[in-house]
């Protein structure tokens, strides 16, 4: 075999390109993957962005990542190392707080304090939630049959769903499909009075959705958010070891591992065709890589209507790209600290800052938010999701120094205008005056700072349109869906060509389960 | 003696009322008002001050016409026609015609080229919704085998659209209004003309998840974008039911206000009338909202807890407000549904201040007229205000609905001669629809198909044996089509069948 001929090359080497690649290579296939940028990670990259600070750029908790790829992949072994987050700190207006702690009992105590109706409530709604997360968990592992095919597969596929559907219970059932369809804010109303509550939880919401929390649809992204898991304890969210950048270079060397190639520098100009298949890939400096089989873990929009000439997918296949959503609608700020951001509500080095920092007042603080932002501005009142990292991993910044972690909602691709640098600093100015009303120190503690737009997510992490999933989280780009109608079995018009990222079912949120759902589909087509 | 009370003289009452009559039961139909028709009704606000006072238009589905031979007044389906701010009118019609195409064109070349396709699939949506609202959803997922069959047919149905169109209809009903008309047209008045549509009668703006699907309903229930105007008035439709319902040996009570109704160990057994008097019957239907019917007519305490919590939970949350005005007749405003939502974001603005309890100060309008009458419907009017109260704010609404109207027509305002608003209390107080909804429930995602009026109970079933519920909180409901009154007398003669 020449140096350029492969069994499979995977487009991408974000947590899902490496993740598909590292699975087609468990089967014993000679496996290259390609990555456009000079590191290993798409979004999930942590870079010293000024000297001895280290940042995630972009994504910034892991969660979502499939306990069974971690199983499969021995990721521990190869350095993922999940650090928890303990907590979460919703500063109020008024000065005062609302926590919720890693410990049950402290944390009913804590919302006891606001509203004992929520405090009760509180249980009975987790409870219910886990519950609905694992009873929809069976699907996020289905591959989404067609419902128009007459095929065996697709059949096969649609009797288990039907299965599935009546092993739930009536309650079950219902519950699902409320909360599929469903706005956060119905939801939480139906649950509790308390708005700090109500705030905090619809954010779970909105992330990485052009929505607001009264937007039908929005307790899905809830859901979606609920499944997190880590070492199978529902709705822990973690933080990684050297940020979700350990994560994505755990499952980078447990792939070398396995024999995996990974090229870094190598930008994909264009999928070849030979016959009717995709026969390999041509770089942008003119090399030229022999596989049976090519997938890609770019973004729909790169994987068919960049990668592949149009001509090869029928017009109604690459009209339903052409109308697939990827609007961006979300910011990072990245700060580099002297000193930890002093909160009025908790003063002085608190546990609130091992764990996240919601600024969530409401659920109309966010709606608000979410108004500017549709009409084309960022939010002058945005809801802001703040970690400090370097608490949990002190290896992350300088000795006493620390490094911080802004995810800014809503910040809209399609700004009025156009983002330029004029705007990006007055974005990044809106969250650093936001933040300081709660922690008035912020200002003079800020050593270097990174905003990150939409545009620079697309730009640098080569996501178009800079949605962090890829592609909006609508009812109408789920399931069987997602991204084009009978092309969700992670299959293209094109054969030979796969599909195998957040863009497919299920989504994003650093899961990596459309890696692994891909490549075990090229396997089953392998012949 | 009568085997079946009817509550409520709307049309889906009477509607109900006509096929139990018609299957040989004694009907009879109390109605709280001095006047039949519900929603439908044609109200007189004073000399020549005749209106249809709540919709401008509408009809029964053409299966319950045909269903129970109705005689029924001549309706003439007239074109949306929104006006733009430099004073064009946009005209759309369900039919292609050279005069729509034209006036498309005025805006987009592209966009006119597009308009029949849009017709095409908007006419092969809204046919299978009317399917849908024929086909009875049974309570999940433990289907007997009578029930599902109706489900398979339906799906049968979907599938035999071609993968393409199927797709286009499935991916529709949970989309925004926005986004399904940013995949047809260019224009953003166009957009507009037609998410105006989907958000009438609807707490919903634009861009909201699911107003594909009202937009569909919508269209099925006018036949198109515009009103379908019947001759003398929406009153004549509820005329001709009573007259079929008396043929048919039923009858119409009249100022007969239900207090309550009857249970006897989880059973219906009558209803008891506001001047104490009690009708017995084996079997009560309500056509009033689920909220009413089952929290204050059947009461609290005779249902399980989580029954009553999901009946609480129904959203209703009304938002439109209609300003009737008496003109000397000379307004010269044109025929038709005209519209005043002349781009996306307007409509969109107009709807977040429902959001947070606040009447819009720039209102999506709906101008009907009716010889010397001009109606003005008027959105976003929300019944849960922040501040104040209507009778406050009365004055405040009909300046803002006027001035609106008088923004496209100047020559309006000089020829009203009398003014009488109906502010979303007014709709709760006279027409006893909660909180104002015209809906008895929002046409929402999650309060659709299997989950109307609420989960598990979309069979127009309640946990009181022998009583049901026949108005437009049932599948099929919303609007003045009948639908839900159709489906719910089905639901209840196959019950009495098997007793």
């Amino acid at each position: 075999m020449s140096a350029n001929q492969y069994d499979a090359i995977v487009i991408g080497a974000g947590h899902n390109g490496l993740i598909g690649a590292a699975y087609l290579a468990r089967a014993g296939k000679k496996v290259v993957v390609l990555e456009r940028r000079e590191v290993v990670g798409g979004a999930a990259v942590t870079e010293e962005i000024f000297p001895g600070y280290r940042f995630t750029e972009f994504s910034y908790v892991v969660s979502l990542l499939r306990p069974e790829i971690i199983r499969d992949l021995e990721l521990p072994r190869h350095g993922l190392k999940i650090l928890p987050l303990p907590s979460t700190v919703t500063p109020m207006d008024n000065g005062d707080y609302l926590a919720a702690w890693a410990d049950h009992d402290q944390t009913r105590r804590e919302i006891y304090r606001h509203s004992p109706r929520d405090a009760e409530a509180a249980d009975e709604y987790s409870r219910v939630m886990a519950r609905a997360a694992k009873a929809i968990k069976p699907v996020i592992s289905l591959v989404p049959p067609d419902p128009s095919s007459m095929s065996p597969r697709d059949l096969m596929g649609l009797l288990k769903l039907g299965k599935y559907a009546k092993s739930l219970s009536e309650k079950e059932l219902y519950r699902i499909a409320k909360l599929v369809t469903q706005s956060s804010a119905d939801l939480l109303n139906e649950w509790f009075e308390f708005d700090p509550l109500k705030g905090t939880k619809s954010a779970s919401g909105i992330i990485g959705t052009f929505l607001g929390p009264h937007s039908p649809g929005t307790a899905y992204v809830l859901l979606h958010h609920y499944m997190g898991e880590i070492d199978g304890a529902f709705r822990a969210w973690g933080f990684a070891k050297n940020g979700t950048g350990g994560v994505t270079a755990a499952i980078a060397s447990s792939a070398r591992a396995l024999g995996v190639e990974i090229r870094t520098g190598a930008s994909v100009r264009q999928v070849i065709v030979k016959g009717g298949r995709a026969a390999g890939v041509a770089l942008e400096n003119g090399d030229e890589l022999r596989a049976k089989v090519v997938m890609s873990a770019a973004d729909p929009k790169r994987s068919f209507l960049q990668f592949v000439e149009s001509k090869h997918f029928p017009d109604e296949f690459t009209q339903q790209i052409r109308n697939f959503r990827v609007r961006g609608s979300s910011g990072k700020v990245n700060i580099a600290l002297s000193e930890l951001p002093n909160f009025t509500c908790l003063p002085g080095e608190s546990p609130l800052h091992r764990g996240a920092i919601s600024i969530s007042p409401s659920m109309e603080y966010i709606e608000r938010a979410y108004d500017e932002a549709k009409y084309g501005q960022y939010s002058k009142n945005p809801y802001i999701d703040i970690i400090i990292p370097s608490m949990i991993d002190r290896d992350m910044a300088p000795p006493g120094h620390h490094v911080m972690s802004c995810f800014v909602q809503y910040a809209p691709y399609d700004i009025e205008g156009g983002w330029d640098d004029a705007k990006r600093d007055a974005f990044g100015e809106t969250v650093i005056s936001t933040i300081e009303r709660y922690a008035p120190n912020i200002r003079r503690a800020i050593v270097g700072k990174q905003v990150i737009t939409p545009k620079d997510i697309e730009r640098i992490a080569g996501i178009t349109g800079g949605n962090i999933f890829h592609g909006e989280l609508l009812l109408h780009q789920l399931f069987f869906l997602r991204p084009a109608a009978k092309w969700a079995d992670f299959r293209t018009p094109l054969p030979g060509y796969y599909f195998g990222a957040a863009g497919a079912h299920p989504g994003g949120g650093v899961m990596g389960a459309a890696g692994k759902m891909a490549a075990q589909e090229v396997l089953k087509d392998w012949r | 003696m009568v085997d079946v009370i009817i509550i409520g003289a709307g049309l889906n009452g009477l509607v109900a009322a006509n096929y139990m009559g018609k299957a040989g039961k004694k009907v009879l139909v109390l109605e709280r008002r001095a006047i039949a028709g519900g929603q439908a009704v044609r109200e007189s606000f004073g000399k020549d001050f005749q209106v249809d006072a709540l919709h401008a238009g509408g009809q029964l589905r053409p299966d319950i016409v045909n269903d129970l031979g109705l005689e029924l007044p001549t309706s003439i389906s007239e074109p949306l026609i929104s006006i733009l701010p430099d004073g064009r009118q946009l005209r759309l019609t369900a039919d292609a015609d050279e005069q729509t195409l034209a006036s498309i064109r005025g805006l987009s070349k592209r966009d006119a080229e597009r308009w029949p396709e849009f017709v095409a699939f908007m006419t092969q949506a809204s046919a299978f919704l009317d399917a849908a609202y024929r086909t009875p959803m049974p309570r999940l997922p433990h289907i007997t085998l009578a029930e599902g069959w109706p489900l398979a047919q339906l799906a049968l149905k979907l599938r035999r659209l071609g993968s393409k169109d199927m797709f286009r209809v499935i991916r529709a009903m949970p989309m925004s209004a926005l986004e399904l008309t940013e995949e047809w047209f260019e224009s953003d008045a166009v957009r507009a003309a037609i998410a105006s549509v989907a958000i009438n009668g609807q707490t919903l703006g634009p861009m909201s998840a699911g107003t594909g699907y009202t937009l569909m309903h919508t269209w099925l229930n006018r036949g198109g974008p515009g009103h379908r105007r019947i001759e003398g008035g929406t009153g004549r439709i509820a005329d001709a039911l009573a007259a079929a319902l008396k043929a048919r040996g039923g009858d119409v009570r009249l100022s007969a206000d239900v207090k309550n109704v009857i249970v006897e160990d989880q059973s219906a057994r009558g209803v008891r009338l506001a001047n104490g008097e009690e009708i017995s019957a084996p079997i009560v239907v309500s056509a009033a909202d689920p909220r009413h019917s089952l929290l204050d007519l059947v009461g609290a305490p005779e249902l399980p807890p989580e029954f009553v919590w999901a009946t609480q939970s129904i959203k209703m949350r009304g938002a439109v407000a209609k300003v009737h005005l008496l003109t000397d007749g000379s307004h010269g405003l044109p025929k038709g549904t005209l519209v005043i939502a002349p781009s996306i974001r307007y409509a969109e603005r107009a709807y977040d201040a429902a959001k947070y309890g606040e009447m819009s100060t720039q209102p999506y309008l709906e101008i009907t007229t009716a010889g010397r009458v001009v109606s003005l419907h008027f959105q976003f009017a929300p019944y849960t205000l922040r501040q104040g109260d209507w009778e406050q704010l009365r004055p405040v609404l009909e300046r803002c609905a006027i001035d609106t109207a008088a923004s496209a027509f100047p020559q309006l305002k000089a020829t009203i001669r009398e003014t009488r608003s109906l502010t979303p209390l007014d709709l709760e107080k006279t027409y006893g629809l909660t909180e104002g909804d015209l809906n008895h429930g929002q046409l929402i995602l999650d309060q659709m198909f299997f989950m109307r009026p609420m989960p598990g109970w979309s069979n127009h079933k309640t946990p009181i044996d022998g009583f049901y519920l026949c108005g437009n909180g049932g599948h099929g409901g919303g609007g003045i089509s009948g639908a839900s009154g159709r489906n719910a007398a089905r639901a209840v003669l196959n019950d009495v069948g098997k007793r």
